[in-house]
């Protein structure tokens, strides 16, 4: 990012290959929507194209890349109702994919139960409101430290433990629920 | 990762042109001299037609037949002190430290806080060190001051907006900052023109219009700073 910020062109695939598959991958859990999620990206390193003129030299890319992305992903799904609050005729946005894990040698009855689980999981983690959500996948899924997290969340540390908390209370939750049943 | 998708987004970040480090310093210049010279040509018009006699306002008519002359060092430590506080204000509102989203919640409200309250303390300060200055004038009761404030802020605070451009974090917070630093400015020039320091024409002429400005510096910073889709 340092060396397309002084306008060094070539270095913008660089940055591409560098940040975005995990950004993709958190657009994706977070759109659920493989079109809408690499729209999304494009927007966001569009985004960043923009300001590499204000990169301040050392400064952490990946937070700011996800603070960007959350942001146009929020205001993405407030387009979406507002539209669909106009145009009430418009289809529902059903017509989400989904990824599936693939377990090539596991057990037909293993694999209906991990797909239930699987199901469950994500049905409880799209029900979090949206800070516990976020907080969740970016220091579970895309691995951020909780400052990191705490920057793309736009609160503090104290805070980022606080609601992660208690996306794993829930989550822990569905588990002791699955397990019982 | 599709190779498609990779050159899509290449193909459009090389279509649309976006400034370098060294062309955005220059521009950030060019917008900080076109707002300083709007400010400094707003109090000067301003000053020159609300004076009656000359454009550094040291003293006036407290009532009539009575003149109250403002004593130079008065006039040199108000502003002294409210250009330490602006700067601190300008400082706290445009540099973003060593993150890309700017600084955190916590300095943004505590500056939120102490920016006014240092520049009123500060001024009361000074001028119940210097005695006379406290008196009530009540043909002053401020407005002039509150529109004086305004039309110099105006300049500073277009310009913090348009050098920040974007905050993908806390948006209006940091236009809120940015409208009590464009105060803060605005302050400066106001104490060099106003020698009343009684208290309910400060909380009028002075303290209001920061108020305002942090008001329509976080409705601008939502509108215009926060990271939206296209």
């Amino acid at each position: 990012m340092e060396r397309y910020a002084r306008g060094d062109e070539a270095a913008f695939a660089e940055l591409y290959d560098a940040i975005a598959p995990r950004l993709l991958g958190f657009l994706r859990k977070a759109t659920r929507d493989t079109f809408a999620a690499e729209d999304l990206m494009q927007q966001t390193l569009l985004h960043m194209h923009r300001a590499r003129g204000s990169f301040i030299p050392g400064a952490a890319v990946r937070p700011w890349a996800f603070a960007i992305a959350r942001r146009l992903v929020a205001d993405s799904a407030r387009r979406r109702r507002v539209e669909q609050r106009l145009f009430s005729d418009a289809p529902a946005d059903d017509d989400r994919i989904t990824y599936e894990p693939t377990a090539a040698t596991a057990l037909a009855d293993d694999l209906v139960h991990a797909r239930r689980l699987e199901s469950r999981l994500q049905e409880r983690i799209d029900a979090l409101p949206e800070l516990q959500r976020t907080a969740y996948r970016l220091l579970q899924q895309e691995g951020l430290s909780l400052k990191k997290a705490a920057e793309v969340l736009g609160t503090s540390v104290t805070a980022v433990k606080l609601k992660a908390h208690r996306a794993y209370v829930a989550l822990r939750a569905v588990l002791r629920e699955t397990e019982e049943a | 990762m599709s190779a498609e998708l990779k050159a899509r987004i290449l193909r459009a970040a090389a279509a649309e042109a976006s400034p370098t480090r060294a062309a955005v310093r220059r521009r950030n210049t060019f917008i900080s001299m076109v707002a300083a010279f709007s400010g400094i040509g707003a109090f000067v018009i301003f000053a020159v037609l609300m004076s009656e006699s000359h454009l550094l306002r040291l003293g006036g008519e407290v009532a009539p037949q009575q003149r109250l002359e403002r004593p130079v060092w008065l006039v040199i430590a108000t502003v002294g002190g409210a250009l330490g506080v602006a700067a601190t204000a300008v400082w706290l509102a445009l540099w973003r430290g060593r993150s890309m989203l700017g600084r955190s919640r916590r300095p943004l409200l505590y500056g939120g806080v102490l920016i006014p309250v240092s520049l009123l303390a500060w001024k009361v300060g000074c001028s119940i060190a210097f005695g006379d200055a406290m008196m009530a004038w009540p043909e002053r009761p401020g407005e002039r001051c509150l529109s004086l404030s305004l039309i110099v802020a105006v300049g500073p605070l277009v310009s913090f907006l348009a050098i920040r451009r974007n905050a993908p974090v806390r948006p209006a917070l940091n236009g809120a900052v940015m409208g009590l630093a464009a105060g803060a400015c605005a302050w400066v020039a106001v104490d060099l023109w106003c020698p009343v320091a009684y208290v309910p024409h400060l909380l009028l002429g002075h303290v209001l219009p920061l108020f305002v400005l942090a008001c329509a510096g976080a409705l601008l910073g939502y509108a215009l700073l926060s990271v939206r889709t296209r």
